[in-house]
This record gives C-alpha cells, sequence and structure tokens, in this order.
C-alpha cells in the first residue's frame, strides 16, 4: 500500500531530516512511527501526503507514484495534521461539505457520507454548531471525520492524541481501532506516546535522526528484552564502566545500558536483585541515589536502539526558563513516567490493585497533593529508620547520632556552665553562626508541628516523648547549640549520605519488606496522578509554542 | 479550478457574516479621515488652481483607494493564521486547485474592500460631498477598487507566504499603502506636487487607481483617464496575482 525506497530529505538549512528511508506498509495494516520530536516523522508524513518535496528516493501511495501523480495520491489518502485542520468558525457540517466539494464529490454524495461518519463518530448532536465550542476530542473526531469524507484507502494520523485527555485519548484509540478493523483502513500514524504505538499498531518502527532504527510488533520488540529493568540513579558516577561490569558479573543481569547517570540493567527478577545490586554498589564506592525496576516497556526498546531515553532526546538541550516555569522540562519528564507506568498497571495487576486498593489509594491522594509535606514526612521516616537500621547493622564506621546526640546533650548541660566565660570569646563565631540555628530552628520547628500534627498512634506518642526531650533539650539551647555546632559540621556530610544511603535503604526496605508492590502502585498512582496535570499542562504549552510556530 | 474558488470564497463570506462587527470596526479609521482630513483641508479648495469646488469633493476618491489599502493589505496576516492552524496543509492534501486557494482568499478580501469602499461613499455622500450619481459611473469607479484590492491582497498574500511571520508582513503592509498612498493624487492634487514626488507617482500604480476612480465618479466623467488607469490597475492586479500564487505553489519545500 505504501512503499517507500532509498528517502532523503535535506532541508535548506541543512538538516538531515530524513536518511535513506525505506519502509513498505500492506494493506489493511496500522503501524507506528515512534519517535521524539524532531526524528523525522513529520517529515516523512508530509512527503507521504504530498505536502512536501524530497530531494531523493522514491515513493508510492496506492500504487501511484508522489511526484508523478499527486493528485491521484490525494485522492486515496485523508491526512490528519498535527494541528486541528477544521475551521473554527464554521459548523462541523459546514466543514464536512467544504471538505467534499474539495474532493469533488456531488451535494448527495457528500450528505450520505455525512449521514454515515456522524452516526460512526457519533458527532451528530454537535453537527450544526461552530467548531470553536468543540472539545478537543471532537475537534480531532471532526478533523478524522472530515479526512474521510472521500472514503480514502489510507489514513495518516500524525500525532492524532497529542494535546488530549487520557479519555479523549482512549475513546480515540477506539476509533482509531476501528477504523482499521471494520473498514479495513490502512493506517499510518506517527506519535511519541510509547503507549500509543504498543496499543495501537500492528507494528512498531523505531525512527531516530530520520532512520529507522528497528521495525516489528511491539510484543516482539519487547521480547528482546525479557524481565525486568532495575534503573539505578547513580550521584556522579566515577568509572562507568567499573560499575556496569562490576554489576555484570551477577549472573543474573543480561544486559546493561547507560543513559546518562542512569544505569538500566536487565535482570531476570527485579525484587530479588535489588538487594544485591544495591551491595555491588556500595562494594564499588559508587552512591546510588534512586532504584527503580519496572518490566521492560517500548521505551527501554528504544533506549537500546537510540541509546537514550524518548523524553531525554525530547527535553534535548538547555531548558529554557519559560520551559521550566510551566514545567515543560519536569513535564517531559513526567508524562513519560506517567505514560510508562499507566502502561505497567493496565496491562498488568490495575484492576486487581484498583479493587484492594481502591480506599487507601484515596487517603494516599490527599498525600500526593501535599506533596512537600509528604516529602517532610518521608525525612523524617528516612531518620528515623536510618537510626534503627544502623542498630541493626551496628556498622562500625558509621556513628548512630541520634543517640550519641542525646547522650552527649546530656552530660554537656554542666559543661556549658563551666564554658561561660568562653562563650563570651566564640560571640563573633556564634553571630557566624547564627544563620545556622536559624534555619535548623525553622526545620526543627516544622518537624515538630508536623509531629503535633499527626494522628496518635503507637509510634506517634513515641515520637512526642521524644519531641519533649527535644524541647527540655532546647531550652538549654546555648550548651547543645556548641556541642551541635562541632557535629554538624561532622555530620553535614554524614547527613548528606544518610540522605542518599536513606533512598538505597528505601528500596531495599521495600523489597525485604515485600510490600514493595503494594506501596509503588500506590506511589505510582499518585505519582501518575500528578503527573497527569502536569502533563496536560505540558501539552497545553507545547500546543501553545506549536501554534506561536 | 472555479468550482474549488467558489467553495473556498463561500467559506470566507461565511466566516466574515459572522464577525460583521469585525468588518465594519476596519470601516471607522476611513470614516475618521474623511471627518478629518475634510475640515482639516478645507481651505485647499480656495487655493487659485484647486481641481475641485470643496476638499470633500475631491477627497472622496482618495479616501476610497485609502479604504481599500488598508482593508486588503492586512490579508496575509490571515493566511499566517489558516497555516498555523492546519486549514490550509488540509486543503493542501486534497485534490483541490492551488490556484483556487489564493484566489478565493484574495477575491474576499477585495469584496470585503469594495463593500466597505461602498459605505464611505455613502458617508461622503451624506457629509454633502457631490459626485456622480449615475450607478454606472459608481460602478465602474468600484470595479477599479475592487482590482486595487485584489492587487494588494495578492501582494499581502505572497509577502505573507515569503516572509512566514506576522511581525515584518505588518511592517511591509505599512511600508506598501502609506508612502504609495502620498505618492498620488489621492489627497493633493498632481499640480500641488513637486517635481520628484509627480515623477515617482507617474509609476504608481496607486496614482492610475486614483485617477481612474476620480475620472468615474467626477461630475463630469472623463473616460480616457479613467481607461488608462482601469488598464494599468488591472496589469498591476493581474502580475501581483500570478506572483502571490506562483509563490504558494512554491510552499512545498
Amino acid at each position: 500500500m505504501i512503499s517507500i525506497k532509498g528517502l532523503n530529505k535535506i532541508y535548506t538549512n541543512g538538516t538531515k531530516a530524513v536518511d535513506q528511508l525505506s519502509l513498505e506498509i500492506t494493506e489493511g495494516e496500522i503501524l507506528a512511527l515512534l519517535g521524539p520530536n524532531g526524528a523525522g516523522k513529520s517529515s516523512t508524513i508530509k512527503i507521504l501526503t504530498t505536502l512536501s518535496g524530497f530531494d531523493d528516493g522514491e515513493v508510492s501511495i496506492a500504487g501511484y507514484n508522489v511526484d508523478v501523480e499527486p493528485d491521484k495520491v490525494r485522492q486515496s489518502i485523508g491526512y490528519v495534521a498535527q494541528e486541528t485542520g477544521v475551521d473554527f468558525f464554521l459548523t462541523g457540517r459546514e466543514n464536512l461539505v467544504l471538505q467534499g466539494h474539495l474532493y469533488r464529490l456531488n451535494k448527495k454524495e457528500i450528505n450520505l457520507r455525512i449521514e454515515e461518519l456522524c452516526e460512526y463518530f457519533e458527532l451528530s448532536d454537535a453537527l450544526d454548531n461552530l467548531v470553536s465550542s468543540y472539545s478537543g476530542g471532537m475537534r480531532r473526531k471532526l478533523d478524522i471525520a472530515t479526512a474521510l469524507i472521500h472514503k480514502p484507502k489510507i489514513l495518516f494520523l500524525d500525532e492524532p492524541t497529542l494535546g488530549l485527555d487520557t479519555q479523549s485519548r482512549q475513546s480515540l484509540w477506539k476509533y482509531i481501532r476501528k477504523l482499521n478493523g471494520e473498514l479495513g483502513l490502512t493506517i499510518l500514524l506517527t506519535t511519541h506516546y510509547l503507549e500509543e504505538a504498543d496499543k495501537l499498531s500492528n507494528r512498531v518502527a523505531i525512527i531516530d535522526k530520520g532512520q529507522i532504527k528497528v521495525i516489528d510488533k511491539p510484543e516482539a520488540l519487547k521480547d528482546q528484552i525479557r524481565g525486568d529493568v532495575v534503573s539505578l540513579q547513580f550521584d556522579k558516577p566515577a568509572d562507568k564502566n567499573q560499575i556496569a561490569n562490576g554489576l555484570g558479573t551477577n549472573d543474573f543481569v543480561k544486559d546493561s545500558m547507560w543513559e546518562g547517570d542512569k544505569l538500566h540493567l536487565y535482570v531476570s527478577n527485579g525484587a530479588t536483585s535489588i538487594p544485591r545490586l544495591i551491595e555491588n554498589c556500595n562494594e564499588l564506592k559508587a552512591d546510588v541515589s534512586n532504584v527503580s525496576y519496572s518490566r521492560p516497556t517500548l521505551d527501554d526498546v528504544f533506549i537500546k536502539y537510540t541509546g537514550s531515553s524518548i523524553d531525554a532526546q525530547e527535553d534535548g538541550g538547555e531548558e529554557k526558563w519559560w520551559e521550566k516555569w510551566a514545567g515543560k522540562g519536569g513535564g517531559g519528564k513526567w508524562a513519560k513516567k506517567w505514560q510508562q507506568e499507566n502502561q505497567e498497571t493496565d496491562s498488568s495487576d490495575a484492576s486487581e490493585w484498583s479493587a484492594e486498593e481502591a480506599a487507601e489509594w484515596h487517603k494516599n491522594k490527599q498525600w500526593s497533593e501535599e506533596d512537600a509535606k509528604s516529602w517532610e514526612d518521608n525525612k523524617q521516616w528516612s531518620a528515623e529508620e536510618s537510626a534503627a537500621w544502623h542498630a541493626e547493622k551496628s556498622a562500625p564506621d558509621k556513628q548512630s547520632n541520634d543517640k550519641n546526640e542525646q547522650q552527649w546533650t546530656k552530660e554537656q548541660a554542666d559543661q556549658w556552665h563551666k564554658d561561660k566565660q568562653w562563650s563570651e570569646d566564640e560571640k563573633a563565631d556564634w553571630e557566624n553562626n547564627k544563620q545556622w540555628s536559624a534555619e535548623e530552628s525553622a526545620a526543627w520547628h516544622a518537624a515538630q508541628a508536623e509531629q503535633s500534627a499527626e494522628p496518635v498512634e503507637p509510634q506517634d506518642s513515641a515520637k512526642a516523648e521524644k519531641s519533649e526531650d527535644q524541647q527540655q533539650w532546647t531550652d538549654e539551647q546555648t550548651e547543645a547549640w556548641h556541642k551541635n555546632k562541632q557535629w554538624s559540621e561532622e555530620e553535614s556530610a554524614n547527613w548528606a549520605n544518610n540522605k542518599q544511603w536513606s533512598a538505597k535503604e528505601a528500596a531495599a526496605w521495600h523489597a525485604n519488606k515485600s510490600a514493595s508492590a503494594e506501596n509503588q502502585s500506590n506511589e505510582k498512582q499518585a505519582d501518575a496522578d500528578w503527573s497527569k496535570n502536569n502533563d496536560q499542562a505540558w501539552d497545553k504549552k507545547s500546543q501553545w509554542q506549536g501554534s506561536k510556530k | 479550478m472555479l468550482a474549488d474558488t467558489w467553495y473556498l470564497f463561500n467559506k470566507y463570506v461565511k466566516i466574515s457574516m459572522r464577525m460583521p462587527l469585525w468588518s465594519l470596526f476596519s470601516l471607522i479609521q476611513p470614516l475618521l479621515w474623511l471627518f478629518i482630513f475634510g475640515s482639516l483641508f478645507n481651505y485647499f479648495a480656495s487655493l487659485p488652481g484647486f481641481p475641485a469646488e470643496t476638499y470633500i469633493d475631491y477627497f472622496v476618491p482618495g479616501v476610497l483607494i485609502m479604504t481599500v489599502l488598508f482593508g486588503s493589505s492586512w490579508a496575509g496576516v490571515s493566511l499566517l493564521r489558516e497555516i498555523s492552524s492546519g486549514t490550509v496543509d488540509k486543503m493542501l492534501v486534497s485534490p483541490a486547485s492551488r490556484s483556487a486557494i489564493v484566489l478565493s482568499r484574495v477575491l474576499h478580501s477585495a469584496v470585503q474592500a469594495v463593500i466597505q469602499a461602498f459605505i464611505v461613499l455613502v458617508a461622503a455622500w451624506l457629509m454633502g460631498a457631490n459626485t456622480s450619481l449615475n450607478p454606472i459611473y459608481i460602478f465602474l469607479g468600484l470595479f477599479v477598487i475592487l482590482l486595487l484590492g485584489i492587487a494588494f491582497a495578492a501582494l499581502s498574500n505572497g509577502l505573507a507566504i515569503k516572509l512566514q511571520r506576522e511581525e515584518p508582513l505588518v511592517i511591509m503592509g505599512n511600508l506598501m499603502t502609506l508612502p504609495l498612498m502620498f505618492f498620488s493624487s489621492a489627497m493633493v492634487p498632481e499640480q500641488f506636487m513637486p517635481e520628484w514626488i509627480h515623477t515617482i507617482a507617474s509609476v504608481n500604480p496607486i496614482q492610475y487607481a486614483t485617477s481612474a476612480v476620480r475620472a468615474a465618479l467626477s461630475v463630469e466623467p472623463d473616460m480616457t483617464t479613467f481607461l488608462t488607469g482601469l488598464g494599468v490597475t488591472a496589469a498591476f492586479a493581474i502580475a501581483t496575482l500570478y506572483w502571490a500564487i506562483s509563490a504558494f505553489k512554491s510552499i512545498r519545500d
């Protein structure tokens, strides 16, 4: 149906948009071109739809050469562009009628076709309203309907669900599948949504820098990476080869791939291999700041063939201040994460989880909305846990700070009285450190406020006692402070360590507790919830930028 | 091509009809000029050798030209908007004639400008301007205005495709219209012009259009001047239209 041989397209500014691209699409197939923005997806589609010329190669659509018989090609294809191609100041019907006339249909044919299409896309109610009053999903549906007015054999969809919310996106997928299944339309779509490529297409072509890197069924692509993917985020890794080789000695590690400071390990079982991997990292003296594991997604396939994640490529380069402000940079990342995780939950344990955990998720939801607060919670928790963990491990090289600190404060009360004259000497020094104590006190106050705000549970009553202890100790502030000063300088590094370590331990703890699945899915959901909003904001932004172009 | 032009022309007319207020809004400027210049330059008419009895009598054809210039010189802006909204791509993937896409846009702008010019003419009559009231001559005058509207709408559309951006297009629109208008007899009779402006005016298509409109609307119509002006304006319109269509066809990069 579509045959492309050695297609080349170089823009006047020298960028190679399409580089020796060859592709065969058979009748009745849905093929997804998957790639980041600027990979050459849209350029390819524009060439195939006669909108754009090319430098070299041979393109035939439905048996017609695009160079020789463009009008024949145009009669046999429908095209839905990234931008909404329908006129906002016309009604849905007027748009369809105009499109029908442009495709040389007569009035009778047009009316018949409008009836069919409206029924198909459930547009009848809004048909005589101005398009400007339509929702994004409806506009897209009308856009597709206008592209189908002349019964084309091939439909080109350029980022069909860009800027749509999840619901409209899924409803649109339903229509696209139906068009392919019932009408036998050959569909070529471009997308940078992994889920879309995965769920919609018979085959996926991963395109990067104008070249097709791999083309196969989505399952076959994912099968290339069996097991789980464990991703370790390192804090300035010194020797990447050493780390990759060191971790690779485990027989459960099948493959590894660096993406920036992130190492993706393809392992047979993620949950059981994380503790081992963390241990190995400690032996290699490599600081891991974040651990995650997931089932392989198309993004992992993407990373395998292009060396970077689809969204890392998209973000590309410096983040502009306004993008930061609008949450674009983060949005991209979160959108990706959400995509990925949505995919997982959808495909595997979504229903189970949602049935069991609905109530708990709702509880957690408000928690996730108060993100900052929850982070504070986690911090406290990790501090507590760190003490416990230290005690258990009784590691000789690390001090159990909390205990030390408490003993020491009791001892030093008297000594402080002795040292009172000394404090006059140190006044300047104290002045210097004042800002530090201010920060600390704020943090302490915040922590205390939170503890007292929490409902009383056995754990919390212990906490409350502790805080009373601390209050006494604060009454004798200065003395404690002097000791604290030394301690804090020593321990600031330690504290930073602990922070990282708590991230590490969180993973280990999750694995040990084997409550990991539940917890993670909760967090996932919270993340998803949040990132969805962000995603939308980002989409809006990108839409805006698109239209500005 | 003609059928495509007709359908697309209908679309633009529909869109304009949906915002009649906006179309009326662009009438404010010419009406203001008619009023301000009519009063401001009133004493010009008493200068020896002034070709009309009152200044407003003289100025009416000029203000009609101004109306059409300012009405159609922004036509390209909406083309850029259509390109970025994706509707142009939608037309381009259909077998619709590429010439029809430009032609329908240009015709729409020109017709809109003629309607505006007619409203301004009625306003001038209400203000006491003295012109020919013969419908044939009024039609001939408006026909020249239509041709000039086509020419400037085509220029603006062509420039929009070449420049690809709104800001320079607006600047170019201003550059095209204002100086060219002062280098014509729209506001000041030829015999009052300095020699060098007179020379420029003699190659300025707006000058020919102005003379033609003035010749048609004059109480004593002058057909020789009219036909010369009509010929030059028509040639100008055809040339710019051809240029705009070929620019549009080259959009396929």
